[in-house]
């Protein structure tokens, strides 16, 4: 469901290039300080990175993210509510300073948005047993291997297409293929593995995450086009925020575990 | 509305669709066969058994009959798998079908046995009829024409019912509909050929139901 989101991300670039002529209005480091508030997008459909509480208001990882950005920065947080399909035209059209929302970095969106340095990333991966023997992805490719998976999502197309020796068992929804696999229905899951670490905790079963991944997606902030006093100050804000601990232990805070591949901070940028 | 029908997309995957429908067929099948004769015994055990046997029956017609069939689906293929109990999802579905519709067929047969007059008994044994001459000619063609009508209709639902299985993993002909939805987007005509595909099921269960309550069973009736 995430990667079919991806997709259709292609065509909401092409929709924000279009928003983009128009001339820009995204907001300057400076503008955003006199103003005294920052405005960023964040994405609830998205749980944990963000979702709304018991008392109904956004929380989860991104929302942490962008206070605790606020807070260095000085000024007030405002957050929108954004969509998959929107996020970019937001940002595009400076109704906000920045988007979260697992913006994985592709050369297509940049073309229309820039993005700061990775905040996060998420592992396409495969997520198995201790008690399977496999190591990388490729192994799958032999009829003795179930693949569980969520009918309807586009992992499938993939593993049509690069595991067709395996079997496929199709289920309802994410809660289910992390039981059927705790349940040993199946041998492996091929998807983003990161998204479903709650569901995993759930189960007293030794879990693997296949060392070699299929791609690990970088996920950013994402800022309008050209602005880069906002992009070059974040910047330094995500080396800290990376440096000090504060990232992998609000993403514990959420996920129930480590990042699989934690962002390599570079001082470098 | 603009939407332009795209059925040269979704033809690739006609036979695709059909294997599903066979397999909706079979667990249709399996489920109203083992049903059946689980629900004879137990409309028998409900009708003229005693004691304990008799409630326990109840008991679980009762709990069947009051529980919804994906609940007990759900039960059989993800709960029992914590206590060692690991079924395939096509066994697991197949399995909780035949038992819920266990329930409804001795309900159904139950009514049967009911229906059955002590004029009926008492005329056969006046003119002699054996113990197995009143059960051939006078018991079984008076049930099998008073339930033939109901159990046609359940085996109806049954194969419509078999859809639930694409939630467990099993390829039938919904899953498989779902699955081409999710490659081609056609959902306008994807599902309206799986719908016509459970339409001509089930209408050609209700001609040969028909045809053979008519001639063998001597029902009165109508396909629609």
């Amino acid at each position: 469901m995430r990667l079919t989101r991806r997709f259709t991300l292609a065509a909401c670039a092409l929709v924000a290039a279009a928003l983009v002529a128009a001339p820009a209005t995204a907001r300057t480091l400076d503008e955003i300080l006199a103003d005294g508030t920052l405005r960023v997008g964040v994405n609830p459909t998205l749980p944990p990175l963000a979702l709304f509480d018991d008392e109904n208001e956004l929380a989860g990882f991104d929302v942490d993210f962008a206070t605790k950005i606020a807070e260095m920065m000085g000024v007030e947080l405002e957050l929108t509510q954004v969509g998959s399909p929107d996020r970019i035209p937001f940002v595009a059209s400076g109704r906000i300073d920045f988007v979260m929302g697992a913006m994985t970095r592709t050369s297509e969106r940049a073309k229309v948005i820039d993005f700061t340095v990775p905040a996060h990333t998420e592992v396409f991966g495969v997520l198995t047993t201790q008690d399977k023997p496999y190591t990388d992805w490729r192994e799958l490719n032999t009829a003795d291997v179930t693949m569980v998976q969520v009918r309807g999502t586009t992992p499938i197309a993939f593993i049509e297409e690069n595991l067709p020796e395996a079997e496929v068992l199709l289920l309802d929804n994410y809660p289910d293929v992390v039981r059927a696999l705790a349940q040993g229905r199946g041998d492996a899951m091929l998807d983003v593995v990161d998204f479903v670490g709650e569901l995993m905790a759930g189960h007293d079963v030794e879990w693997k995450v296949v060392e070699t991944p299929v791609d690990i997606y970088y996920c950013s902030l994402g800022i309008a086009k050209g602005n880069y006093t906002l992009r070059d100050w974040l910047n330094v804000a995500l080396y800290e925020l990376h440096r000090t601990g504060f990232t992998d232990e609000t993403w514990r805070k959420w996920f129930g575990m480590d990042m699989i591949y934690p962002v390599q901070a570079s001082p470098y940028f | 509305m603009a939407y332009t029908l795209q059925f040269g997309q979704v033809t690739p995957y006609l036979w695709y669709m059909a294997g599903g429908a066979w397999i909706a067929l079979q667990l249709a099948g399996i489920a109203f066969l083992f049903g059946w004769a689980i629900g004879l015994v137990f409309a028998a055990v409900s009708e003229y058994g005693r004691g304990p046997l008799r409630w326990a029956v109840r008991g679980y017609v009762i709990f069947i009959l009051n529980t919804p069939l994906l609940v007990q689906i759900f039960f059989i293929y993800f709960a029992l798998p914590d206590v060692g109990i690991l079924l395939g999802s096509y066994e697991a579905v197949a399995i909780g079908m035949a038992l819920n519709a266990s329930a409804y067929l001795t309900e159904i047969q139950r009514a049967g046995f009911r229906s059955l007059r002590r004029q009926e008994l008492d005329a056969a044994e006046t003119i002699g009829f054996s113990r197995v001459q009143t059960i051939r000619y006078v018991v079984l063609p008076h049930i099998v024409k008073v339930l033939f009508p109901p159990l046609s209709n359940q085996y109806i639902i049954l194969t419509m019912t078999t859809s639930i299985a694409a939630i467990f993993g099993v390829e039938e002909l919904t899953g498989r509909a779902y699955n081409i939805n999710a490659e081609t987007f056609r959902s306008l005509e994807i599902f309206s050929i799986a719908a016509l595909y459970y339409v001509v099921l089930t209408f050609v269960a209700s001609t040969v139901l028909y045809w053979i309550g008519h001639y063998f069973f001597r029902v009165q009736g109508k396909v629609f």
